[in-house]
């Protein structure tokens, strides 16, 4: 890499601000009692109680996994605060008029549409949900999104208001024991989004949480369900973000899609949990589970965008379970600095004629590890199954790493797969045609890299495709120029 | 040979202890030639030792499961095996190559050349005068990694027997070594261990064959065998590993490559399946400029095994790999090919390309493939590519309709996905002896094969008479 | 225009540019020649500055300005424009993006607003056919697959957009039929006015029979050994290189 292109400058990373607002939180520290805590807070039913127990339980028995391409120090479990909520939260506010002005001024900074107004004066046809440390603050439309019969609301409310959705699907595509942090999150899980979508329906607007951590040294552990009866269909979206704190936060997210006969969701993830400095110091662990479930003629895509984190793992999933099923798994990761990603997907083909594809994208800059890890298993079931893999690297700078572990299983002599990995650089002679052309090195690699990325963001919503394209530009700054 | 305790018994495998102990291990030592092996022996007993032995959660072990192993002790082998008609098993016709050969791991002077020729030390272990002596001292153990497989441990802490081939600078070796390993059946479970060390100095050239047989009895012979290669600056080595042996063996194996400025390793390897097959091939491009081509093919088939991990280490810049695997696996086989290249962060300009391709034939065979990169320099071109697919559904029914049964269109479109890799090896009696040795694998029945091997027969006699 | 005096630079500690001096007024346009390996390709990336050379001595004057200071991207806002002889690709992003961030970032330089996207359209619409390449180039990568005839038409496509004052034509007729040559003529034929010029670097007279020159230079050793008009093309064409090397020498 050209010393031209080591010049570009620093940029701060956008959404580190600190909310300043009266949080309860519970003191560091993890036993039974606090899984109790939780649950009590919650109002949970008792057979909730014992399912976070048992969870508690096996993740006490089970060991860290090692066998990512990441490396950190030991995370003390017992250091992290297990629940805060806002103290405005205690009396639950029942629209958003009543939630403390301060949570509304954040998400305002942030970009993110919270009044409905404001949503229906065109900025974009979004639902949202608003997950802010270890609880929901507030989920809009509510009522639009109920005349067509789907329920959009914090699963804590869920519980309580459909607990035989909850009871029967729950943990049915992530069971307790499925990994170390997924157990983890069985047992303390605080909040997180639930959503239905009836048969035959097409939900009419996109649906969207946003996460965020905003209290010290408390890890996130929020849950998603989402479940589109036969024929339905949904969009959704999750964003993150967290502000700039020098200690590491851990964020154990679980989302389980279910995703019956003939129905389809899009999953859309942007993800800009704050990456640490350029130091390395700081920032989110981001170690999540998400799987999908695709019944017959199902369709499942991922979409990811993953700029942030200090180090991520994460390898959202689908089991095609139903004949015809279709999953996707369209990924840009970027890693700068000292950022560490280890993520990918896994495609278990158990039905017959089921499609997968994975157009995964890695950006690596700086000093960062950027790994691209994933599993496509034909099962003796799958016959006339197809996948079809692209794994692309860019390197930008020398000092940074780029990988690709896939793991490629095949019992089925009718099942076709195509695994294809390349890797690129943002050459001296790139630089030097676009800077003869009047064009910043800054720009020239913006748009290099937009081009490397193409294929992934225009399965975005259209909304958040721009927004992409700007985080990428922003993450970048300062690994090249 | 003298008779010494079981060498690995499931009792030691079980609780991670070598089967032979430190007494037998110093017992060894006292009976071997004193050929500088002592240190080896002691790095790869204290290597042994302090790995674990691999359960399927062990990365590297992930598809190969070792549990058979631990069913039975495994004793030093009994050489049974009647040398009169050995030359059947491992003849090339019109090969002209300097032949060394072991039954058992044991070699067997009546049915092997003596060589001689300026500039090349050619020896077995028990038979190296003083100066050979020095150069397996000098280089034995310094090449293999004992780090991702035991069994290389295992067979640096058991070494003693073993080939030792040194071309001078500038010299070629003038005919292909071919180096034969026979088993035999066991009256109970054995073990044996072969090494072979091969150096080469600048601008050297050789040919090596590594050839892997046995009878055609049911085998309980674990052989172990472990080549370490240094090629110079300039220099270039081709080097054959043909596995052919019966479909019970036991195999584990490793081949480690030291790469100097502008050296070249050509490797060709075959695998027909075993009980259980498992061999590294580990490449250092240790400096500027060197080149590795690798071309495997793996063929088990009814309940056999395989196991291929390559490792590529892109030490230094401007080199270049090429790898390319066929597996075509049929019936309850399995296969699993693990092709890793690594570029480290001085190896600016590599060039890196593997390519995996595999057939499955049957619904109860399987492929665990995972190729993958690792790549810390971004100056570089790399990529992979893996597909896994059975027959061309539309080739064969075009071949039928030229009224070509079914059965023999598959075997023909079978044998044209390895055909490539195949044509490709320069030895030509090699080649020739291959094609019916593979062809037979995808059927007894000489009707079924006689096209592709006539085929065959007709290229190379135009071949022939250019 | 273009003042260069007594230029000297090397590559990777090579000196190969050793005292090059050269005159040019706007409209004209100068014809360097020279054999393989006399510098001709250099001059064209120092002027434009390129990475890996450096300048150990002389000065050049760009419209009175002295542009050894100023990075690449800032000599192409002043108006500099080098056809390259090797034009690189870069997959995924397109023609036309490419374009649109060159010619904004040159009009802003110029203090001029950005083109709105109609009217860029139409005019990139317009000069792809004046160069007659198909108009789904502009969708695809840059140079991304491109033939060598339609890289070398791409770029005179980028030069007749992008309006420069001195556009530097390096070795743009290598490798080129007789076909894509007269295409590659035509458009720089098109672009000739008073007020801007040429340095055209070619190895063959063949060029010149359809771009004429004004002045035709040799370029040897890194230095300008003769120049005349162009008369002098065909005469090197003629005698060969050799004939300027040998009588110098």
């Amino acid at each position: 890499m050209s010393q031209e292109v080591e010049k570009y400058i620093k940029s701060e990373y956008e959404a580190g601000f600190v909310t300043d607002i009266d949080a309860e939180t519970l003191p560091p520290g993890l036993n039974e009692d606090v899984v109790r805590f939780i649950s009590n807070k919650k109002g949970e039913p008792e057979w909730l109680l014992e399912w976070r127990l048992k969870a508690f339980r096996i993740w006490q028995e089970m060991e860290e996994p090692q066998w990512a391409h990441v490396h950190y120090p030991e995370i003390d479990f017992q250091a992290i605060s297990y629940f805060s909520a806002p103290k405005s939260m205690e009396d639950k506010p029942q629209s958003l008029d009543e939630v403390d002005p301060e949570l509304l001024r954040t998400y305002e900074k942030l970009g993110i549409p919270l009044h409905e107004q404001a949503v229906l004066a065109g900025v974009a046809n979004v639902a949202v949900d608003i997950i802010f440390d270890s609880v929901s603050v507030a989920t809009t439309f509510r009522e639009k999104l109920a005349e067509s019969g789907v329920i959009f609301m914090p699963i804590s409310e869920a519980v309580h208001k459909h607990p035989e959705l909850i009871k029967k699907y729950l943990g049915s595509v992530v069971p307790q024991k499925d990994n170390y942090y997924s157990a983890l999150n069985c047992a303390v899980f605080s909040d997180g989004s639930f959503v239905y979508i009836p048969k035959g329906v097409r939900c009419p607007m996109e649906l969207s949480t946003y996460f965020r951590i905003n209290e010290q040294n408390t890890g996130q552990f929020e849950r998603t369900l989402i479940i589109a009866d036969e024929g339905s269909h949904v969009s959704y979206l999750e964003g993150c973000t967290a502000p700039m704190r020098d200690e590491n936060q851990l964020h154990a997210a679980v989302v389980e899609l279910v995703v019956l006969d003939d129905a389809e969701i899009k999953y859309s993830t942007v993800q800009n949990w704050y990456p640490g400095d350029s130091e390395g110091k700081g920032g989110i662990y981001n170690f999540v589970t998400k799987r999908a479930v695709a019944h017959t003629n199902a369709k499942i895509s991922w979409t990811q965008v993953e700029t942030g984190s200090a180090i991520t793992w994460k390898y959202p999933s689908v089991i095609l379970k139903g004949d015809n099923a279709i999953g996707e798994f369209y990924s840009v990761a970027l890693t700068n600095n000292y950022q560490q990603a280890d993520t990918g997907t896994k495609m278990i083909h158990l039905g017959k004629n089921t499609k997968s594809t994975i157009i995964s994208k890695g950006i690596s800059a700086g000093k960062s590890q950027n790994a691209y890890r994933g599993l496509v298993r034909m099962n003796p079931s799958a016959q006339g199954a197809r996948n079809f893999t692209q794994c692309d690297s860019l390197l930008i700078g020398d000092k940074c790493g780029a990988h690709t572990f896939p793991y490629i299983e095949s019992k089925h002599p009718s099942a076709v797969i195509e695994h294809e990995a390349t890797t690129s650089t943002v050459s001296d002679d790139q630089m030097f045609l676009c800077q003869q052309r009047g064009i910043d090195p800054e720009k020239a690699v913006s748009m290099i890299v937009n081009g490397f990325c193409k294929e992934v963001f225009k399965e975005l919503p259209m909304e958040f495709a721009v927004e992409a394209g700007k985080l990428l530009e922003v993450s970048l700054e300062g690994s090249v120029g | 040979m003298t008779e010494v305790a079981p060498l690995v018994t499931s009792e030691t495998v079980n609780v991670k202890k070598i089967d032979f102990s430190r007494d037998a291990l110093a017992f060894v030592k006292t009976q071997a030639h004193d050929a500088g092996l002592s240190e080896v022996r002691e790095s790869g007993y204290a290597a042994f030792e302090s790995l674990p032995f691999p359960t399927r959660k062990t990365e590297e072990w992930k598809y190969t499961s070792l549990h058979a192993l631990t069913q039975q002790d495994y004793n030093q082998a009994a050489q049974n095996f009647d040398l009169e008609d050995a030359s059947d098993l491992y003849v090339i016709e019109d090969l002209d190559a300097y032949r060394l050969v072991f039954v058992n791991g044991v070699f067997v002077e009546e049915l092997s050349d003596s060589i001689s020729q300026a500039g090349i030390e050619l020896t077995t272990f028990s038979q190296a005068n003083d100066k050979q002596r020095d150069l397996i001292a000098e280089y034995i153990g310094n090449i293999a990694e004992t780090r991702r497989n035991l069994f290389t441990a295992l067979n640096n802490a058991a070494v003693e027997e073993g080939v030792l081939l040194h071309v001078s600078k500038n010299i070629q070796l003038e005919k292909p070594l071919q180096i034969v390993h026979i088993v035999s059946q066991q009256e109970q479970a054995s073990t044996a261990f072969g090494r072979c060390l091969l150096v080469l100095e600048s601008l050297a050239e050789a040919t090596v064959i590594e050839q892997f047989v046995s009878t055609n009895e049911s085998q309980n012979l674990l052989l172990n065998q472990t080549t370490e290669i240094k090629i110079g600056d300039g220099a270039k080595l081709n080097h054959y590993r043909l596995h052919t042996e019966d479909e019970t063996s036991l195999h584990f194996g490793g081949v480690y490559v030291d790469l100097n400025r502008d050296s070249q390793f050509e490797s060709y390897q075959v695998a027909l399946g075993g009980k259980i097959k498992r061999f590294d091939v580990l490449v250092n491009h240790n400096q500027a400029g060197s080149h590795c081509e690798m071309k495997g093919v793996y063929l088990p088939k009814n309940d056999q095994h395989v196991d291929i991990h390559s490792y590529i280490e892109h030490i230094s810049a401007n080199c270049t790999t090429d790898e390319t695997y066929r597996g075509i696996m049929a019936d309850r086989s399995k296969a699993v090919f693990n092709g890793r290249i690594h570029i480290h962060p001085d190896a600016q300009k590599s060039y890196a390309n593997l390519s995996n391709k595999n057939l499955l034939l049957s619904n109860k065979a399987q492929i665990n493939s995972k190729p993958e990169l690792e790549i810390y320099a971004d100056d570089v071109r790399c990529a992979h590519g893996v597909t896994v697919a059975q027959l061309d559904d539309k080739a064969c029914f075009y071949l039928q309709s030229r009224g070509i049964s079914r059965p023999e269109a598959e075997i023909m479109l079978s044998f044209a996905f390895i055909n490539e890799l195949l044509e490709s090896i320069p030895l030509e009696p090699l080649r020739k002896n291959l094609r019916p040795l593979l062809a037979q694998q995808f059927s007894s029945n000489q009707d079924l094969t006689q096209h592709i091997l006539d085929e065959d027969s007709g290229v190379h006699s135009e071949e022939g008479a250019s | 225009m273009l003042t260069i005096k007594n230029l000297q630079a090397k590559v990777e500690e090579k000196d190969i540019l050793k005292g090059l001096s050269l005159d040019v007024k706007p409209g004209e346009i100068h014809a360097i020649m020279g054999p393989n390996g006399a510098g001709k390709s250099t001059l064209g990336n120092v002027l434009s500055g390129r990475e890996g050379y450096t300048v150990t001595g002389g000065e050049v004057l760009f419209n009175g300005k002295n542009i050894l200071e100023l990075d690449a991207e800032e000599r192409a806002r002043e108006g500099l424009f080098l056809a390259f002889q090797y034009p690189v690709e870069i997959p995924g992003v397109s023609n036309l993006e490419f374009l649109k961030a060159s010619m904004d970032a040159i009009r802003l330089h110029r203090g001029e607003e950005a083109m709105d996207s109609m009217t860029f359209l139409k005019l990139a619409r317009e000069k792809c056919k004046a160069v007659n390449l198909d108009q789904n180039f502009l969708k695809r990568g840059v140079n991304e697959g491109f033939s060598g005839g339609e890289k070398k038409r791409n770029e005179i496509l980028q030069m007749m957009m992008l309006e420069p004052k001195l556009c530097i034509l390096d070795e743009t007729d290598s490798g080129l039929d007789i076909d894509a040559l007269q295409v590659v003529a035509e458009g720089v034929n098109s672009q000739r006015s008073p007020d801007r010029s040429f340095i055209i670097v070619t190895h063959y007279q063949r060029l010149l029979d359809y771009i004429v020159p004004d002045f035709v230079h040799v370029l040897a050793d890194g230095k300008i050994v003769k120049s005349g008009g162009k008369e002098l093309a065909l005469e090197l064409e003629e005698k060969g290189y050799s004939w300027i090397e040998n009588g110098e020498a």
